[in-house]
């Protein structure tokens, strides 16, 4: 033991404190097996910490030095529905089954946002931290994720202009409304399956970041946020809800401004497809993590 | 207790070169040549294996390449190894490039638990050793400031305190005792002592021989890849000292500029003691002589010849040059020697990179006709000092005055 003499005493009581059982630690070349997945989630688990560190400081340095600052979460959403209602509401007649088209696009918009803006952030996240990735070792995925969870951040923000929308237009909830945490949940496994196959592709092939951008402005046409579902022709429907986000679009619209019950099947679906799509993008990640830090 | 084990560890890197930029050819051919062809495989590490016992202090030091920090990268699983076994017995943490993950617009205080987090810390843990963290690097006053507006040097200082207060049970080191000044310096290194005495696994990477022998145990020398050398600091860095001094001194290591010009080259760099033995180690204030043999193809009028020293990290520290100290050369064609004696060495302990060059007189300093590596020295510690550089001086008393009897001592001139 050392001596306790001055400065050197916060030094003692540290070195007393730990307590914790040594763990030893096998690093061997990379695989792709099922087995390590748990291994991989205790990791991840361990490093819950640096996830919510680095989740807040990510929410926080996005609005930092801006004037509007949080208003930004409101107001991206906000002026594409304005576009949207300008467009498909008074030049084009595009049907909104009923509601008003603005709160009818915006309901949409939402969840559509959350994903949109989680991925395309999450999938430069590993580049854009390369002196991250090799000078410190952590679980990697962290970095996408952190940008899953500020987006959902700005989704809940956003959340509050659908609350003032209803009230205008005198829209009820139900308890239905309930039905939007799993609807969500199933959002957050599909963006996080998005960015991990993305943002790891992307160490590699910088292509990634220039199609991204584009796959997603298809996708959104390729998904029921600016016309409702039953405007797709039946025949095209078995194929079409196979794209995971329409039954979560369709199912929060439903369960927002109809109050009703979210449509089984479609939202199952697209659960199915999210959480299998995870775990396949995740093995992926970890299998590509491995030796990311030698092509960042 | 073994805390480190390497098992016939391996590690590939591909080298990917991109295809010539020919317009002409196919597209198609590009794309795949870019996923499948043109690899070169380079093996930075092949079929290592040690051990290292808990408690113990291990030294690598090596050339540039050799492969040094490959074993910090696979030992940080920065990256995998391509084969083998790497088992890791207890917390591992690392000082490499301290404050690499520090973010300017948050404060001092944000940085701490961001930058605690990445190294794998708690946050109840990091809040515990907050005020120990900011007494080391002595930024209390400035500890809710954005970092950005830090100096460079409270930057690091920052950074490694940190680290320096993970409390891990094996600590890996990389050229950390750069940081920061003297003072500082000689903090870090009694921290790392207090660390070892306290039971960490250490494993320390570095061109500081010095550092090193006073650090380690144990100490391998890595060339190419592969553990050439295994034991005693002493034995092992004096090693690696005569493998310096005996290579020549056309390595290509630093070559720049040959190409251009072969009116003039040099041949060789050789620094000897003052006893007129061959040698790379010296003590500050030390005579040092130094050797440069030429060859010159045809006559070069009014040449330079010169000698850089450069700190590790590429700081150029002084350079001695026949412009500024000497008189008018003119190389004929042959070959030739010149001698440059320095009588009393003015480095502070430290390593150096020792460059050569002849270059015209009045040509611009990338002009050189010839530039290449010579050496790396290694000054240790000789007259004492307290900064930088010792300069050749002398002292004399010219008055003294006394405060209780008011009588003044001259000093007899």
């Amino acid at each position: 033991m050392i001596s306790a003499k001055g400065s050197s005493s916060s030094t003692r009581t540290t070195l007393q404190h730990r307590s914790e059982p040594r763990r030893i630690s096998v690093l061997s070349p990379p695989s792709l097996s099922g087995s390590n997945l748990i291994n991989d989630l205790a990791k991840l688990r361990q490093y819950s910490d640096l996830l919510l560190t680095l989740s807040i400081h990510r929410i926080k340095v996005r609005y930092k030095q801006s004037v509007l600052g949080i208003f930004w979460a409101i107001l991206q959403p906000l002026s594409m529905m304005l576009i949207f209602t300008f467009i498909f509401s008074l030049i084009a007649k595009m049907p909104s089954e009923g509601a008003p088209y603005a709160i009818f696009a915006y309901t949409a918009l939402l969840p559509w946002n959350y994903f949109s803006s989680g991925v395309s952030n999450a999938t430069n996240s590993l580049v854009s931290h390369a002196q991250f990735v090799t000078k410190v070792y952590f679980p990697r995925e962290i970095l996408p994720i952190t940008y899953v969870v500020a987006a959902l951040f700005d989704f809940v923000v956003a959340s509050t202009l659908l609350a003032g929308l209803m009230i205008y237009y005198h829209v009820s909830l139900t308890v239905n409304v309930f039905y939007a945490v799993p609807i969500i949940l199933v959002v957050s496994c599909f963006a996080l399956a998005m960015s991990f196959f993305f943002s790891a592709t992307q160490v590699r092939f910088r292509d990634i970041g220039v199609a991204v951008p584009l796959l997603l402005q298809v996708w959104l046409f390729a998904t029921p946020v600016i016309y409702p579902l039953s405007a797709v022709p039946l025949r095209w429907r078995p194929f079409y809800v196979l794209n995971p986000m329409v039954g979560v679009i369709e199912g929060f619209r439903q369960v927002i401004l109809r109050g009703a019950a979210p449509e089984t099947r479609s939202l199952l679906i697209s659960a199915v497809i999210s959480v299998i799509l995870l775990v396949a993008s995740y093995l992926y990640f970890k299998r590509v993590e491995a030796t990311m830090a030698d092509f960042v | 207790m073994i805390d480190l084990k390497f098992d016939c560890v391996s590690k590939k890197y591909r080298i990917y070169q991109e295809p010539e930029g020919k317009a002409s050819e196919n597209k198609l051919r590009r794309v795949t040549r870019r996923l499948w062809g043109n690899r070169n495989d380079f093996w930075a590490l092949r079929d290592v294996s040690f051990e290292v016992e808990r408690g113990e202090a291990l030294g690598i030091i090596g050339q540039n390449g050799a492969g040094k920090s490959t074993v910090l990268k696979l030992l940080y699983n920065i990256t995998a190894p391509t084969k083998g076994r790497i088992s890791i017995n207890g917390r591992l943490a690392a000082l490499i490039e301290v404050a690499s993950g520090f973010h300017p617009d948050l404060t001092g205080r944000e940085n701490i638990y961001l930058n605690g987090a990445l190294l794998g810390m708690r946050r109840r843990e990091i809040g515990k050793k907050l005020d120990s963290i900011v007494d080391f690097a002595g930024v209390s006053a400035f500890i809710d400031t954005p970092v950005k507006r830090y100096s460079s040097g409270m930057y690091l200082r920052l950074g490694f305190s940190i680290a320096a207060y993970l409390d891990p049970d094996i600590l890996l080191l990389d050229e950390v005792l750069a940081v920061g000044d003297a003072e500082f310096q000689s903090k870090c290194i009694e921290r790392i002592k207090q660390l070892r005495k306290a039971g960490t696994t250490i494993v320390f990477v570095s061109h500081n021989l010095g550092a090193v022998e006073g650090i380690c145990d144990r100490v391998f020398l890595l060339r190419q890849g592969q553990i050439f050398r295994s034991g005693l600091p002493r034995n092992v860095i004096s090693e690696y000292e005569h493998m310096l001094t005996n290579m020549p001194a056309s390595t290509p290591a630093r070559l720049i500029s040959t190409a251009a010009s072969s009116a003039a080259a040099v041949v060789s760099v050789a620094f000897l003691n003052s006893e007129g033995r061959k040698t790379t180690t010296f003590a500050t204030g030390d005579e040092a002589r130094v050797d440069v043999e030429y060859i010159a193809h045809e006559s070069v009028d009014d040449a330079v010849i010169e000698i850089y020293f450069y700190s590790i990290f590429g700081n150029l520290h002084t350079h001695f040059s026949t412009d500024v100290d000497g008189k008018r050369l003119d190389l004929a064609p042959g070959r030739g020697l010149i001698e440059f004696l320095c009588p009393d060495l003015p480095f502070e302990a430290a390593t150096f990179n020792v460059e050569a060059s002849i270059r015209r007189r009045g040509s611009s300093l990338s002009e050189h006709l010839d530039y290449k590596h010579a050496a790396i020295v290694n000054i240790t510690k000789g007259k004492a000092v307290h900064g930088a550089f010792h300069s050749p001086h002398t002292w004399r008393m010219k008055r003294m005055e006394r405060d209780d009897d008011k009588t003044v001592v001259k000093n007899a001139d």
